[in-house]
């Protein structure tokens, strides 16, 4: 699959793409009485495409912080489905879901706290609503699975490629996985994501992400 | 004069200082998180490639390093190689490492290994009842379990298996129990 038309541009002006900056932090802090103090960030995004497929990504690192999302097209998720026993329809059913592949990692070095994250406080804010969603968790896919009668094999290979909905990274610890926000293919989207450490709840946003199309590149 | 650039030189020398161990800090491989409590490890028994039976307590007075990957898992792919590499260091120290494969057939297994080539044992966990019962919330995972038979290190996402500090970090386990 090549897709280059787009990525050398994108690339380049990946770097252009940085908003936000480390020094420009804004902050605040919630302080309701027993509540964790909350700490938005405004950190540096980087979009850019991948030179080999034009996948375009998104990726925040700071704060100790790399999250990273990039397009998966949807007949990667389909054909990745089907290889695991999925039937068409329902491999189609989570294809069309917006999927990305998805990296959280905790950066600092060796004695730093641990982060945790919980995707089901992630929101996702669609372009032209004002509606804000969830993410479709593994344990929403479960009960798809179940509902639909996929089997038990392909349900397993399914759960453990989606980023977990919680987890605790100590420094060097990292996840990758397919997360997935419900939503039609080539749809833009704004995502609130979070994370604790020590006690504070920190907020990061990407802005402006892009569910890829449902397209079916011709290789080149 | 001398007096003058004297403090900036002690300034200049420790901004690169901390320059220099910045760099170090981000340069240091990830060694394994300590558990904390070290509860005893989930006992189970898997059948390898070869159909041959692994039950974790049968290794009670050895450290086990017990790893949970799939072949469509990139980090999974990317540490087996140093996972061999570190395995042919620690079996001759009575080391022993059992990678789980989670929910994939013997077929697609042996198709990865053409690619993959490791000695240790990979188990089978078709229908993912071991990983449920052990705390895995992604892949891979990984633990080094004492002689005990407790939790001691886990590992999330891959590593440099073979780097000389996790090698020892590994090896300190068996050297503790071996002195008691």
């Amino acid at each position: 699959m090549f897709l280059n038309t787009t990525a050398g541009r994108a690339e380049r002006s990946a770097a252009q793409h940085r908003y936000g900056s480390r020094l420009g932090w804004y902050l605040l802090l919630s302080l309701l009485p027993g509540a964790a103090p909350v700490i938005t960030l405004a950190g540096p995004v980087t979009t850019g495409a991948k030179p080999e497929t034009g996948l375009r990504y998104w990726e925040w690192n700071d704060q100790g912080v790399l999250f990273r999302l990039t397009q998966r097209l949807p007949d990667q998720t389909r054909a990745y489905l089907l290889a695991r026993g999925f039937d068409a329809g329902s491999a189609d059913l989570a294809a069309t879901r917006c999927m990305f592949q998805s990296m959280f990692k905790n950066t600092r070095s060796r004695g730093a706290p641990a982060v945790s994250i919980n995707l089901e406080d992630w929101r996702v804010h669609a372009a032209g609503t004002e509606k804000r969603k969830q993410l479709l968790t593994r344990e929403h896919w479960k009960q798809v699975w179940t509902q639909r009668g996929v089997s038990g094999a392909a349900a397993i290979a399914f759960e453990w490629s989606l980023l977990p909905t919680r987890q605790e990274y100590a420094p060097g610890d990292y996840n990758w996985g397919m997360t997935s926000y419900g939503l039609p293919p080539g749809t833009r989207f704004d995502l609130d994501f979070s994370w604790q450490r020590e006690g504070k709840l920190f907020r990061g946003r990407l802005d402006g992400v892009e569910c890829p199309a449902d397209i079916h590149p011709e290789p080149q | 004069m001398m007096l003058t650039l004297k403090p900036l030189r002690i300034t200049l020398l420790s901004m690169c200082l901390l320059v220099v161990h910045s760099v170090y800090a981000e340069q240091q491989p990830q060694l394994l998180q300590k558990i904390p409590d070290q509860p005893p490890a989930p006992d189970f028994s898997l059948v390898d490639m070869e159909g041959v039976k692994h039950k974790l307590s049968d290794y009670r007075g050895r450290v086990v390093v017990v790893n949970f990957w799939a072949t469509w898992c990139p980090p999974c792919r990317e540490e087996m190689p140093a996972m061999e590499r570190a395995w042919q260091q620690l079996r001759t120290q009575d080391v022993a490492m059992l990678a789980i494969n989670v929910g994939e057939d013997e077929d697609t297994i042996f198709e990865f290994t053409a690619n993959y080539p490791v000695e240790f044992p990979l188990l089978l966990d078709t229908t993912s009842a071991v990983i449920s019962a052990w705390p895995v919330r992604g892949l891979p995972t990984t633990f080094v379990i004492d002689p005990a038979g407790r939790l001691v290190y886990r590992a999330i996402g891959g590593r440099e298996w073979d780097a000389p500090e996790l090698i020892q970090q590994i090896l300190a386990l068996k050297t503790a129990a071996d002195r008691r």
